[in-house]
C-alpha cells in the first residue's frame, strides 16, 4: 500500500519532497549473534503511557515505554493526521511489537528484551534536529545492557 | 527513523528498522533497514496478526546478523493481510446524517447530533475491546466542539478551559474527537478497511466539515507557526480539495 505509485498524488508528492541527504560518515556497528544480544524499539510514533505528557506539536524530547508495561497502557499524540490509526487502537503491536519482541525472547531467538523502550514523535523536525535526543537515549541503552535496537515509525 | 539510525550506530549501538518509504531510505543510505508494502501507520502490517507481525519483526532483526555494511536495504515480500471477514456482515457508516436535525442550529448542532447519535456504537466497541482510547487535551467534546467553531466563525484565540496553548488544544481536541468518532465506527458490525473509516470521517461527517472551516481560519492567520499547522496538521492532504478550498496543502 506504501508504494509511492499507489498514493493519492498529493500525499506521494510530500514524502518525496522530504530531505534525505546521506551523512557524512556511515557508522556500521555489529555484534553478537542475536540470540545472544539484549534488545530495546524505539519508536518514532508518539507513543506514551497514559497520563505521561503528551508531544507537542513540534516535539524533540522522548518518553520512556517501560518494558513491564501492558501494551493497552500505551496511547498516541504524534501531531500528523496523514497515517492511519485505526490499526493501532485494535492492536498496539501493529505500531509498537512489544508483545512480538518478548515471544522471540521466549523462543530464544533473542538474548532478552531491554528494560527500557523509548518514544519520539516524528514530526516537523529536520533529521539533524534529533542528534542530541539520540544520544542522550544511546547513553541509557548502555546503562540497559542494550546490544540492539529495532527502529519502528509510523 | 534513518538518523536516529545514524546516531544510535555512531554510539556504538547496532540497529535495524522497518522502512515505509523505501525511496527516501535508500536516498539516506542507512545501515539496515526492512522496507515493507504496508499502509503509513502499520509499520507491522495489520492489527490482530500476531504471526504475520512477528515474520516481519523477525526479518527486521535478521538484518541485525548482516556483515555486508555499512548501507543494507531489504525488502519485505508480502502484503499485509486483508483482514477480510468473509462470514461476517458488510460495514457500513455508522448512522445516516441526511436530513440530520440540529438542535441549536449551524454546524455546531450538526456535531452535537451527530455526538449523540454515534454515543451507542463507541459504547460497543468500548465493551468489546474492554477499553477507549483515553482523551488527551483534558476538555469535554462539547468544549471542543465550541472551541472549534469560535476559530471557524473568526475567533483568533477563543476562550477555552485549558493551560494548553491554541495548536496543542486543537490539535488534541481534534485527535480526541476523530478517535472517538472512529472507535464509534468500529463498533458498528463488519469489519471496515482503514480508508473506508478515513473515507467515512473526512467525507461524511459534520465534525470534519467543522475542523475543516477551523482549519481555513488558522492557515489564514498571520502567525507563522499557526498558519503552518493549519496548513499541515488539521486535515489529511488528500482531503483538503473539499474541506479547506483555496488553501494549498503543505508539501
Amino acid at each position: 500500500m506504501v508504494r509511492l505509485s499507489d498514493m493519492p498524488e498529493v500525499e506521494a508528492a510530500h514524502l518525496v519532497a522530504k530531505e534525505c541527504v546521506p551523512f557524512a560518515t556511515r557508522p556500521w556497528v555489529e555484534g553478537p549473534p542475536l540470540a545472544e544480544r539484549r534488545v530495546a524499539l524505539v519508536t518514532s510514533a508518539g507513543l506514551h503511557r497514559v497520563g505521561d505528557r503528551a508531544f507537542s506539536t513540534v516535539d524533540l524530547s522522548y518518553r520512556v515505554i517501560p518494558n513491564s508495561i501492558s501494551t493497552n497502557d500505551l496511547t498516541m499524540t504524534h501531531s500528523s493526521v496523514h497515517f492511519d490509526r485505526t490499526g493501532f487502537r485494535e492492536d498496539v503491536n501493529v505500531v509498537f511489537p512489544l508483545d512480538r519482541l518478548r515471544e522471540l525472547e521466549g523462543e530464544g531467538e533473542i538474548g532478552s528484551v531491554a528494560d527500557y523502550h523509548y518514544s519520539l514523535m516524528g514530526a516537523g523536525w529536520p533529521p539533524e534536529a534529533i542528534e542530541d535526543t539520540m544520544r542522550e537515549i544511546a547513553a541509557r541503552l548502555r546503562e540497559d545492557g542494550v546490544e540492539a535496537v529495532c527502529l519502528c515509525p509510523v | 527513523m534513518g538518523a536516529a539510525s545514524h546516531y544510535l550506530e555512531d554510539e556504538g549501538i547496532a540497529t535495524t528498522g522497518i522502512s515505509l518509504v523505501r525511496d527516501n531510505t535508500e536516498r539516506m543510505e542507512l545501515p539496515r533497514f526492512l522496507w515493507v508494502p504496508f499502509e503509513l501507520g502499520r509499520p507491522f502490517g495489520a492489527p490482530d496478526e500476531p504471526d504475520f507481525q512477528r515474520r516481519v519483526l523477525r526479518a527486521a532483526l535478521g538484518l541485525l546478523e548482516r556483515k555486508d555494511g555499512p548501507v543494507v536495504l531489504e525488502d519485505y515480500p508480502d502484503d499485509a493481510p486483508a483482514g477480510d471477514d468473509d462470514d461476517g456482515p458488510a460495514w457500513s457508516c455508522p448512522v445516516s446524517f441526511a436530513g440530520a436535525a440540529a438542535d441549536d442550529g449551524g454546524l455546531v448542532g450538526e456535531v452535537l447530533a451527530e455526538l449523540r447519535r454515534l454515543a451507542p456504537w463507541q459504547e460497543m466497541y468500548a465493551a468489546r475491546r474492554g477499553r477507549s482510547a483515553p482523551p488527551a487535551s483534558g476538555l469535554s467534546h462539547e468544549q471542543i466542539v465550541r472551541g472549534l467553531s469560535a476559530l471557524a466563525i473568526g475567533a483568533r484565540d477563543p476562550s477555552v478551559a485549558t493551560n494548553l496553548p491554541l495548536p496543542e488544544w486543537v490539535r488534541l481536541g481534534c485527535d480526541d474527537l476523530r478517535t472517538w468518532y472512529m472507535e464509534a465506527a468500529q463498533g458498528r458490525p463488519g469489519r471496515a478497511t482503514s480508508v473506508e473509516l478515513r473515507d467515512w470521517f473526512w467525507r461524511e461527517t459534520a465534525l470534519a466539515r467543522l475542523i475543516g472551516a477551523a482549519a481555513v481560519r488558522i492557515a489564514g492567520s498571520e502567525h507563522p507557526a499557526l498558519h503552518m499547522f493549519g496548513r499541515r496538521a488539521m486535515v489529511p492532504r488528500v482531503y483538503m480539495d473539499d474541506l479547506m478550498p483555496g488553501v494549498e496543502p503543505y508539501i
